[in-house]
């Protein structure tokens, strides 16, 4: 494992706030995005990794070495900021020949090892610009180049997005994907934007109160979160308290749904999650394909945003929450499939309190 | 509007006026404006050993006391800027500022009480001039640095100097001091406007050999107008340069941080 977080805590004196007993593995080559809200800790995770902070407890390995007590500039990591903190007083080119510099590398390599890193993140011809003159897209490119030109251990990035407009976003977040895959580097990915975790991250790891809830493929995180939290974090979601009938079959206050319920027994109370995607919207209850349980009720909102169609159906005190794609015709009846519904757990993390 | 603000002009410009036409004026004395005209005035200045003296000890303290600005208001503003605890960084703005808030008098008083003792007999010194203008001046430097530093980003600079590598004699003059440097260009221009004209402190502590070119215009004004006229226009002329190289400083500095 290229960085191991082992029990990882740091409480900011003073405060409840902090990270507490992170274990978290990041392999060679992978991206982890890191997400969760503001105050969720996954900036401290960074800054605990980079050196900024000390963690009170735990350990921090990088390729196996303990990092406790290395001052930042000893870690060997390249990080890129938010603020894109490059040095205005350089050029393009010397921003990106500083980490060579400091470690002694001769001028004329440096700059041609500088002007190689430039290249690679498609900015060819701007070495002598001063940063300045550049945009944000093409400050935040240099501010990556310098993050990776001495082939640090591992790649940390702060929310390197979020001074972006929403077109370059989407452009620098496919470069960062590229330029990471190209340097086959272990990397910590900090952002609050899911789309953003979710379309780039090898894995993503879900924090919430400074505690880690759970770490996974984005399409696991999906399908299969772990509890409610995680599962109303990562998108939109109907979860209904229900309580297994028997095998294959769930009841809930609208009535009774067939499932997968491999692993619950008969009683135990559990929360049944679908996502608003899975619901089939019909236009008349005989439309049902074979699987799952046809349901009607009152179409209570449909609103139509081109590439989504947003409704909701009120069955007797519940609202049921569905999105189609393609269907144009009325919804009378909606059919939820078996597959569709994943069963939860209904003991919530309740972190610090809140 | 516009009269009241052409009216507060004229009010503003008319003694600057009055004082340049008097540097040309050959007698001035119990009428509005000044008879006759001579270049006589400024060709005295050159002539009057005093004048010139003043002058040179105004140079000097002017430079000292920038260099020790810098050397001590550099650290100070940095060390202030990094440390992390809001009481401590408070606390350090309130010392800073605290001399602004006394007035010079009152710690002309104190400097006159406390350096006339056998134990610190040195007042009417030039480094205790200097001293003096320092304790002045520095807070006018630490707060431009402070606030630049703050729109700087300076602390996100150093943080990434560090994880590139970066130790921290290689961060400060690589990173904070070039960074800094139209800051600390366009808080020395104050600090040299202020110093340059600082009257009150200069009056009561420097000695009869290093008087301060404001001070010694208080002299002059006793004897002929035209000369005291002359003398005001030549301190007139370097506070202007002053303001100015000042606004194209901070002009530079805005456009470097875009």
């Amino acid at each position: 494992m290229a960085i191991h977080f082992q029990n990882v805590t740091y409480r900011y004196p003073g405060s409840d706030a902090g990270v507490f007993d992170v274990d978290l593995e990041i392999a060679d080559g992978e991206l982890l995005v890191v997400i969760g809200p503001s105050g969720s800790g996954k900036t401290t995770l960074l800054k605990l990794l980079a050196g900024f902070l000390e963690a009170d407890s735990g350990r921090i390995l990088v390729d196996g070495r303990n990092l406790a007590g290395l001052p930042p500039h000893r870690r060997d990591l390249g990080i890129v900021f938010q603020s894109y903190a490059l040095f205005q007083h350089m050029t393009a080119a010397q921003n990106v020949a500083y980490p060579l510099k400091v470690r002694g590398v001769s001028r004329q390599q440096r700059l041609d090892q500088a002007g190689l890193a430039l290249n690679r993140v498609g900015l060819a011809g701007f070495a002598d610009r001063m940063p300045v003159s550049l945009s944000g897209g093409q400050q935040q490119r240099v501010a990556l180049a310098r993050a990776l030109v001495f082939s640090p251990r591992a790649l940390l990035l702060d929310e390197p997005l979020s001074a972006l407009d929403a077109f370059r976003r989407v452009e620098m977040r496919d470069e960062i994907v590229r330029v990471q895959r190209d340097a086959a580097i272990a990397t910590l990915h900090v952002t609050h934007d899911l789309e953003e975790a979710m379309s780039i991250g090898d894995r993503v790891a879900v924090m919430h109160g400074g505690r880690m809830l759970q770490v996974a493929p984005p399409q696991v995180l999906y399908d299969a979160p772990v509890d409610r939290t995680v599962a109303s974090f990562v998108g939109k979601a109907n979860m209904w308290d229900a309580t297994i009938r028997d095998a294959g079959h769930i009841s809930t206050a609208f009535g009774m749904l067939s499932c997968d319920t491999a692993g619950w027994p008969s009683g135990s109370a559990v929360i049944a999650l679908v996502r608003p995607e899975r619901i089939v919207p019909l236009a008349s209850p005989d439309d049902a394909r074979a699987d799952g349980a046809v349901l009607t009720g009152e179409l209570r909102r449909d609103r139509f945003a081109g590439p989504i169609r947003r409704f909701e159906m009120a069955l007797s005190e519940t609202v049921l929450l569905g999105e189609s794609g393609g269907y144009r015709g009325d919804i009378a009846a909606v059919q939820i499939p078996a597959n569709a519904i994943r069963l939860l757990s209904p003991s919530t993390f309740n972190p610090s309190g809140v | 509007m516009a009269v009241l603000t052409y009216l507060y002009l004229i009010y503003l410009a008319a003694p600057i006026l009055l004082l340049v036409v008097g540097s040309f004026g050959e007698v001035w004395a119990n009428s509005l404006l000044p008879t006759g005209a001579t270049l006589h005035w400024y060709a005295a200045l050159l002539d009057d050993s005093s004048l010139l003296r003043a002058f040179r000890t105004s140079l000097m303290v002017v430079s000292v006391t920038s260099v020790i600005d810098v050397l001590v208001g550099l650290p100070a503003a940095y060390a202030l800027h990094t440390q992390s605890r809001r009481s401590v960084r408070f606390a350090g703005r309130l010392v800073s500022l605290l001399p602004v808030a006394v007035p010079e008098l009152t710690l002309a008083f104190g400097f006159i009480l406390l350096f006339s003792t056998d134990a610190l007999p040195w007042l009417g010194s030039s480094p205790l001039l200097i001293a003096g203008h320092v304790v002045l001046t520095l807070p006018y430097l630490l707060n431009t640095l402070l606030a630049d530093m703050e729109t700087l980003r300076l602390a996100d600079l150093e943080a990434v100097a560090g994880s590139l590598g970066a130790g921290f004699a290689s961060r400060f003059f690589d990173i904070v001091v070039p960074t800094l440097r139209h800051s600390v260009l366009s808080g020395l221009i104050t600090v040299a406007a202020l110093s340059i004209g600082e009257f009150q402190l200069s009056n009561l502590v420097s000695g009869f050999l290093n008087r301060t070119y404001p001070t010694f215009l208080l002299q002059a004004f006793y004897g002929a107008t035209g000369f005291a006229c002359a003398a005001t226009v030549v301190l007139l002329s370097l506070a202007v340069a002053a303001a100015a190289i000042g606004a194209f400083v901070a002009r530079a500095g805005g456009a470097a941080r875009g």
